[in-house]
């Protein structure tokens, strides 16, 4: 009886070898019916496994957070600096890309006029507390400036040199209210003086009181004697309100600057300009509205309930 | 074996299978952790008889073979913990000394964990399974049984309680 038992024992041991052995072969020649055992398998273990790693991931983290305490406070401290390094290098891109297309806008119009330019950045901005408009510029005597230079941003007049020094020069603004430069209306070619206010705003005197002005005139720039302190041509701004007072000798308006004063990073010195003026050719053009869309809906009468 | 026994075993080697896959798995542990799913094998085969182990190792090596993680043919521990299963129980079944000793079935389980790997690699090896690098392979081989050195006394209480129920028998260790 015993015998028997073993006997048995040994068989189910001997089957169960056999087909371990014949799975293995299965397996190694490549049976498709096994392959799919071991996909089903997989498929039915992955919700499982989806959500073993939900309840793990947390403890994970914390037994690393905890292991890596002195690491990951490192790491942290890393992570600051070089955020902080990009968010200043961000800066500097931005401010960059700013200059350049200042820049960009300034080589345009000096191209278009054939000026000869030296390009500078706005190193300071003067005081406004000393009553003056003025900036001071990295470009000076070793860049071929001189006293009485006109200087110029891509939208056109800043100013005028006032100071020179080796390296760097002193421009007195347009918006300074002891500026003063002849200007002429474009296409009708009428003169007068334009004077600083102290703002983004400059007063115009007419010359001639038989001739009118109106709103959205170009002025450009009337041009000096040898092209010192001003080269013909340059935009200076546009009419934004007439005054028409009975009585006055002259017609005076309100003239608003191109060159926004607000935001120099980069001007320019004119150094040099061609014999001939470039007449109306610097005039900005006038900025096209963008387009409205219409839209048109016609209503579609809804059906009426049936009868 | 009953059908009831049969169920109830296949029923525990199953959630402990899925624990060792979805959870134990899951979290990296030093030299290559420790599978509480095999120790429960090796556990049960000392346990049972060499009819039921072999039987019980036959189930466990398909389980095993069937694992996201195993790299050698279905088969391959199937045969190993078939023929381990009964080696193991032929030695310690009716040997109550080593049996009721629990310090004895801790050796015997980190023992047969070991040589089960190591049959495993040389197996795999004949078998052209690729595998890591020597000094990866000892330290694997020995964390492992470190691991399973100090998981098993843990968890042989709960092993043990589980056998009883499945064979509804009574072991004092």
């Amino acid at each position: 009886m015993r015998n028997g038992g073993e006997n048995r024992g040994r068989l189910l041991l001997v089957i169960l070898i056999v087909s371990s052995l014949f799975l293995i072969t299965l397996d190694l020649r490549g049976v498709k019916v096994i392959d799919s055992f071991r996909g089903g398998a997989h498929t039915a273990l992955s919700p499982f496994q989806r959500a073993g790693s939900v309840i793990v991931t947390p403890i994970k983290n914390f037994s690393s957070d905890v292991t890596h305490l002195g690491s990951t406070r490192n790491q942290i401290e890393d992570l600051r600096q070089q955020n902080q390094k990009l968010r200043e290098r961000l800066i500097l891109r931005k401010n960059q890309d700013g200059e350049i297309a200042q820049l960009k806008s300034i080589l345009d119009l000096a191209g278009t006029a054939r000026f000869k330019i030296v390009g500078a950045k706005v190193i300071s901005q003067g005081s406004s507390l000393a009553f003056t408009r003025t900036i001071t510029i990295d470009a000076g005597r070793g860049n071929g400036i001189e006293k009485n230079m006109t200087v110029i941003s891509g939208n056109g007049l800043v100013g005028v040199v006032k100071e020179v020094f080796s390296n760097s020069a002193i421009v007195m603004l347009a918006t300074d209210p002891e500026f003063k430069v002849g200007v002429r209306i474009a296409g009708t070619q009428q003169i007068g003086i334009l004077t600083g206010l102290g703002s983004s705003a400059a007063n115009l005197q007419l010359l001639d009181n038989q001739t009118t002005i109106k709103v959205g005139d170009v002025l450009l720039a009337r041009g000096s004697a040898n092209n010192k302190p001003f080269v013909p041509g340059v935009p200076v701004g546009r009419v934004t309100a007439v005054s028409n007072a009975a009585g006055a000798v002259t017609q005076s308006a309100t003239v608003r600057y191109y060159a926004n004063f607000g935001s120099l990073g980069v001007v320019s010195v004119v150094v040099d300009a061609p014999k001939a003026d470039p007449r109306d050719a610097l005039v900005p053009a006038k900025p096209t509205p963008a387009p409205t869309v219409t839209v048109f809906v016609t209503p579609t009468p809804s059906p009426s309930p049936s009868n | 074996m009953s059908i009831k026994r049969f169920f109830i075993t296949g029923s525990i080697f199953s959630i402990l299978f899925i624990l060792q896959e979805a959870v134990i798995n899951q979290v990296t542990l030093p030299a290559g952790g420790f599978s509480i799913f095999l120790i429960l094998t090796l556990i049960w085969a000392v346990l049972s008889p060499p009819v039921v182990a072999a039987s019980v190792g036959f189930g466990a090596g398909i389980l095993l073979d069937l694992s996201p993680s195993t790299s050698g043919p279905i088969g391959h521990w199937t045969l190993i913990l078939v023929l381990l299963g009964y080696a193991i129980s032929f030695l310690s079944f009716g040997n109550e000394n080593m049996r009721s000793n629990p310090l004895s079935l801790v050796f015997m389980v980190t023992v047969a964990q070991l040589i089960a790997l190591i049959a495993y690699l040389i197996s795999g090896f004949l078998l052209g399974i690729t595998a890591t690098s020597f000094a990866q392979t000892i330290t694997t081989l020995i964390g492992s049984s470190i691991w399973t050195l100090v998981i098993t006394p843990l968890f042989l209480p709960a092993a043990v309680w589980l056998h009883d129920l499945a064979f509804e028998s009574r072991m004092r260790i």
